[in-house]
């Protein structure tokens, strides 16, 4: 951990994504896009097998096809569609459990931190669908409002996955 | 070859879809000799897509792919020909090239050494004089070479079969209905760069005969995503769907299509794509396209779905494109992209990318409940009493009309006539009848009883 950050807001991080990642779990999804700022970018890219000379082109960019590339308003219109009642990839909805783990945080301008971590979700739906999800996340917490509290400005998921060994990802990281 | 059901009176292929294709028998989905016999018969004979020309602009770009579950790679040559071979080292069988995709000057099999030149040429074997003491044959001994390769609209497509008509023949009429996506504008089409990927535990014909012939389906399965996508102040009545379209079946090799048709176009719809891009469809950028394709094609027809068989599907006007790869009866592989027009405005080409992602793909909105039916479905499959249970396909049998303004054999929107198309050819593919055979337009394609194959 950078030691320009010290211990209490690094423990203060770390709770916020706990807290976050219950939200998720609990399927509190609108008190969970009430995390994210009003610019949020939320970008999950398609990965791709490359050879090691390659390896820079591994993930796509922020021009080419990717998992997620969400503003606001593409979060909002995923979630609202949740409560339809015809959402039928998550009604009944996957049971799902995020575990967040080797926090690391990077002190940036403005009071905001890059915070990067591992991801590993399990997901589990209907009879006996088993789905894990692993991956790295970089985010840009931001402290808003003069409250102290976090808003995540930014979310990068770099996913451990080519091929998506799953009929659908439904579910957020 | 001996086929049992060549041209013998074996008609048990033909029976599995009920003769026409109107009654399913879901062994067809879940048996694991019909599906052995899909590979040779369906994936070993027809056209198959490989890849979109914009993948593989520059020599030695390659994709790798697979025709069934063949890998194959697929390689740009100096002469901007394309070349595609199996996937496979002919000294002891592994796989030459483990990428997705790349540029290669030249492909080296990992396990002993053999190289291959772009082409597919043998041209290099470790040890040549000491242990084969210079007696190998290196030209006969070269990946197995996918035999023809032709391209319709920069796609690329491939076909073991040398008995099998030239690619234009293969798509006959339904070309007209492609070229509402792949010649919109005249000036070429490009794919957003990346591939997505999933896996499906579905039998692919269940998703190609979807988006051959079910319209049906849309209204039902994707509401969430067209309620959540109307504005807040919206009443879900305003997710009003145009009531006019058509669905065409082609008469031969079984490829399908249905769409809307409407003088509003695609404004029903600018809650999900967007303003950017209906009005790229319908609106103030439409003008080359009617001039192109004309009024019908270039603003009116929407919602298209289609297939052309077996396992390439698109939707035109959203332009997502996708190959359905069989992984056994039970499971699919998905690999899906988003198509543009060259001389699309770049503001448009980002907001195909931006909005299109967010319904269609691994995480779209509208895919996700496709997904969900078909699994559940194949699921419900493995039980006994449900593989004895026949599935009805029969929708709009014997209602098929007559619109001057359509090519090929036309129905309502809502109709399985395509699907019966899908599965009729399927099963005299299965049956082991030759293309000379599989040319002729089957009776039943009108509604009237099959005589017999």
């Amino acid at each position: 951990m950078n030691n320009r950050i010290d211990v209490e807001t690094a423990r203060e991080v770390e709770e916020f994504l706990f807290d976050e990642a219950a939200l998720l779990d609990d399927g509190h999804f609108d008190e969970w896009l009430a995390l994210f700022a009003p610019d949020i970018r939320y970008f999950v890219p398609v990965r791709t097998t490359r050879s090691a000379r390659e390896r820079d082109k591994e993930f796509s960019g922020t021009a080419e096809l990717a998992h997620f590339d969400d503003d606001y308003e593409g979060l909002k219109t995923r979630i609202r569609r949740l409560a339809t009642g015809f959402a039928w990839a998550e009604d009944p909805p996957s049971r799902t459990r995020h575990f967040v783990s080797n926090i690391r945080l990077r002190a940036l301008e403005n009071d905001e931190f890059e915070v990067t971590s591992n991801t590993l979700v399990y997901r589990s739906r209907l009879e006996r669908q088993v789905d894990m999800f692993s991956g790295k996340r970089v985010d840009r917490l931001r402290r808003s409002g003069g409250g102290g509290k976090f808003e995540i400005a930014a979310r990068t998921v770099y996913l451990d996955h080519t091929l998506i060994l799953t009929n659908s990802i439904s579910i957020f990281f | 070859m001996p086929n049992p059901y060549s041209g013998g009176p074996d008609r048990s292929m033909i029976d599995l879809v009920g003769g026409d294709g109107g009654e399913i028998n879901p062994a067809i989905y879940v048996d694991e000799d019909i599906y052995r016999r899909e590979l040779e018969q369906v994936f070993g004979r027809s056209w198959l897509f490989l890849a979109h020309g914009s993948q593989i602009p520059e020599t030695g770009d390659f994709v790798s792919t697979y025709m069934g579950e063949d890998p194959v790679l697929v390689v740009r040559q100096k002469d901007g020909s394309v070349v595609a071979f199996l996937n496979q080292c002919r000294h002891r069988g592994m796989r030459i090239c483990r990428t997705d995709c790349g540029k290669a000057r030249s492909f080296t099999c990992s396990y002993h050494g053999w190289a291959y030149d772009i082409s597919g040429r043998l041209v290099h074997v470790p040890l040549e004089q000491e242990a084969y003491h210079g007696e190998i044959d290196k030209d006969a001994w070269g990946p197995v070479r996918v035999p023809r390769i032709a391209s319709f609209r920069n796609l690329i497509f491939g076909c073991w079969d040398e008995a099998a008509p030239d690619l234009e023949t293969y798509i006959g009429d339904a070309a007209w209905y492609m070229d509402v996506m792949f010649d919109r504008s005249g000036a070429g089409s490009e794919l957003i760069s990346g591939v997505h990927k999933w896996v499906i535990p579905c039998n692919w014909k269940l998703a190609a005969e979807q988006f051959a012939s079910d319209m049906y389906h849309a209204p039902y399965s994707h509401l969430s995503a067209v309620l959540a996508s109307l504005p807040d102040d919206a009443s879900p009545a305003d997710a009003d769907w145009p009531q006019e379209g058509a669905q065409f079946r082609a008469p031969r090799f079984g490829h399908g299509t249905g769409f809307f048709a409407s003088e509003r176009g695609w404004e029903f719809n600018v809650n999900t794509m967007g303003r950017t891009i209906v009005d790229y469809l319908a609106g103030k950028y439409s003008d080359a396209a009617v001039q192109h394709l004309g009024e019908l094609r270039g603003r009116q027809i929407t919602g298209q779905h289609m297939t052309i068989f077996p396992n390439f599907s698109f939707l035109p006007g959203i332009n997502a494109l996708r190959v359905w790869h069989p992984r056994g009866p039970q499971e699919m592989e998905v690999w899906s992209m988003i198509l543009v027009d060259s001389d699309a405005p770049d503001e448009v080409k980002a907001a195909y990318r931006d909005r299109i992602t967010r319904m269609f793909g691994t995480s779209g909105i509208f895919e996700q409940d496709d997904g969900e039916n078909w699994v559940e479905v194949q699921r419900v499959l493995r039980g006994h009493k449900t593989r004895q249970t026949s599935l009805n396909a029969s929708m709009g049998k014997g209602h098929t009309e007559d619109r001057s303004e359509y090519p090929g054999i036309v129905s309502g929107m809502f109709s399985e006539e395509a699907a019966r198309g899908f599965y009729q050819h399927w099963a005299r593919m299965m049956a082991g009848q030759s293309w000379e055979e599989l040319a002729q337009e089957p009776a039943s394609a009108c509604g009237k009883p099959d005589s017999g194959s």
